[in-house]
């Protein structure tokens, strides 16, 4: 079975936020919810980079390990997803997330915390797909329809890829190579390479040699 | 001898030529494994990022640090909570209500040694009870929904399914979210009801030495508290304030304090919480089901006369002295009189009582009828042991 992951090239990314108003359109989120962010690193000074980050959906996530409620699932495909009618609102996953992917509305007293909403790599939740009810607590089912998340379709460098995780891995060897970085999957400063640098590359996968 | 030498040089030239044959070849390795330099700047600020020392992070996302690219401690505070609090919480909790149960069956109910007498003797104002059951009824409905969100994973959704344990879990966070608020009121309002008399003296150290007479029937000396309520008290204010602060810090996410910030008030919330309900097993136990005669003092306010000589003689002589043993909360009047006089009297550690006003007419002093009166009436206006 395929799993699903997403991967940022910081090469490509220009910040443009793209796919932070992909998701945002595509899934309806709610007002003050974003469950994705570009977040850039040294911004405005020489080799600034930036990676646009939403939930990674990770093997052994430490959100399905710490809530109390049990309100995580992992799907076939690999996915983190969760139940918003289970969920309590009680910020467990804010703390333990890597990321910082859970989102909450303020609602209730003392501004306490909504039902957690994150990225469900536009794959729905667990009411029936392509419901209404699905879309209005967790968004667009993409995934259902044969198609990949919104932000990645959407971004205009192909910096995120998504989708399964070996061919997310071939594109990205494919670039590396290309970059000529060999044995450095990030680091190298031209993300697009220049003309002629091709031609030394070793070509990891074959699917390189007939395109240009 | 000659044809020797040379023999002998010819074999170390050989064996020199070998070496550097060997050798020499490694040499660029050598030179490119201590001389190369990529020029790769991206390099740098990876290795920094995985280090978590990157310089300034931006984000056009709006949010509770959501400029940060990893959560630092995220992953020591799942550890803390899923491999200490948890399994040593429910170690803690389960052993205090084991010792209790073989407390319970070894010794047995601690009962008044020379049988009720029947005489009275005012020991907790209204307003103290009122503190008294205020914070309880807090510290109750708080401690048992923060044991569902605890160990309800654990013990409550195999019995209720995710979904049913779902509502209650969520029931659970709204009422602790809600009753959080007064815990800190409860705990000033005990800390100043609950304080006077409470300090440590002498005589408590001499308590502890006895155990309190919990094992044995040899009692020890105490006053109007004694040293394992004194030490109750010290506890419940220190843990109180503590829970209070931290609770404040988890309840109002608004104000966006980070994550940080909750995580390390979340692990000591997690950690008092635990020692406080353990500690608090004990005085329920001992005050209601482990002592005859100890909860009608939270309840009526008045605890038999033989009951105070047994667990606090150096009290009940000083109540004595002053003409408070013996009376009889007979009608509302006569309650919130003795209300009244507990600001000014009774309660006082010994040494520190002012003097009798010998124009106030003492306290009802013998069966009077009518009103509302504890079940025990009093039968005789002196002691009777």
């Amino acid at each position: 079975m395929a799993r699903m992951k997403f991967f940022c090239d910081a090469e490509r990314c220009i910040e443009c936020n793209g796919c932070v108003t992909a998701c945002k359109n595509a899934n309806e989120v709610p007002w003050g919810i974003n469950r994705r962010r570009v977040v850039t690193l040294n911004d405005g000074e020489p080799g600034e980079r930036s990676l646009s980050v939403a939930c990674m959906h990770c093997s052994d996530a430490p959100c399905q390990a710490v809530c109390p409620v049990d309100c995580f699932y992992q799907t076939e495909d690999g996915l983190v997803l969760h139940d918003k009618d289970i969920c309590i609102g009680c910020g467990y996953c804010f703390y333990a997330c890597p990321f910082g992917a859970p989102q909450f509305p303020s609602e209730g007293a003392f501004g306490s915390r909504g039902k957690m909403d994150k990225c469900t790599f536009c794959a729905g939740g667990p009411e029936e797909t392509a419901s209404a009810e699905e879309q209005r607590k967790y968004g667009a089912n993409r995934l259902a329809e044969g198609k990949l998340p919104a932000c990645a379709e959407m971004c205009a460098t192909k910096a995120l890829l998504a989708g399964d995780a070996d061919e997310v891995a071939d594109i990205y060897r494919e670039r590396v190579a290309y970059r000529g970085a060999v044995g450095m999957a990030t680091g190298w400063g031209v993300g697009y390479g220049k003309p002629g640098i091709r031609s030394n590359t070793i070509d990891l996968t074959g699917k390189a040699a007939g395109r240009d | 001898m000659s044809k020797h030498r040379r023999y002998r040089r010819a074999l170390r030239w050989s064996l020199l030529l070998l070496a550097l044959v060997l050798v020499l070849p490694l040499v660029p390795y050598a030179v490119a494994a201590g001389g190369t330099q990529f020029n790769t700047p991206g390099v740098e600020l990876w290795d920094a990022v995985r280090a978590r020392v990157q310089g300034p992070m931006r984000t056009q996302v709006e949010g509770v640090q959501s400029n940060q690219l990893i959560n630092y401690w995220g992953d020591q505070w799942r550890l803390f909570r899923s491999q200490l609090l948890v399994p040593i919480g429910a170690v803690m909790l389960l052993a205090m209500l084991g010792i209790i149960t073989v407390f319970y069956l070894v010794r047995g109910r601690i009962e008044i040694e020379g049988g009720r007498s029947g005489v009275l003797v005012p020991r907790f104002s209204v307003n103290q009870r009122v503190v008294h059951w205020l914070a309880a009824t807090v510290f109750i409905v708080l401690g048992l929904t923060g044991l569902v969100l605890l160990y309800g994973r654990y013990v409550l959704v195999p019995l209720l399914g995710p979904e049913g344990f779902g509502v209650t879990a969520s029931a659970c966070k709204e009422m602790h979210n809600l009753f959080g608020p007064l815990f800190p009121v409860a705990i000033l309002a005990i800390m100043f009801s609950f304080g006077r008399g409470n300090s440590f003296r002498g005589i408590d150290f001499q308590w502890f030495l006895k155990a309190g007479g919990l094992f044995g029937h040899a009692m020890a000396d105490s006053g109007y508290y004694n040293g394992g309520q004194k030490t109750w008290f010290w506890l419940t204010v220190l843990f109180g304030i503590a829970m209070s602060v931290t609770g404040l810090i988890l309840v109002f996410p608004n104000f966006g304090q980070g994550r940080e910030a909750m995580a390390v008030a979340h692990v000591i919330h997690g950690v008092v919480a635990v020692g406080f309900i353990t500690a608090s097993l004990g005085h329920i136990y001992i005050g209601t089901l482990g002592m005859e005669g100890a909860a009608e003092s939270m309840t009526n306010g008045y605890v038999d006369a033989a009951w105070a000589k047994e667990h606090h003689n150096l009290w009940y002589a000083e109540m004595e002295r002053a003409g408070m043993v013996g009376v009889s909360p007979n009608t509302m009047e006569e309650v919130k009189r003795h209300d009244d006089r507990d600001f000014r009297g009774f309660g006082q550690p010994l040494g520190r009582r002012e003097p009798l006003d010998p124009t106030v007419s003492p306290p009802n002093r013998g069966p009077t009828g009518g009103g509302i009166s504890p079940a025990a009436t009093p039968s005789a206006p002196k002691e009777s042991t």
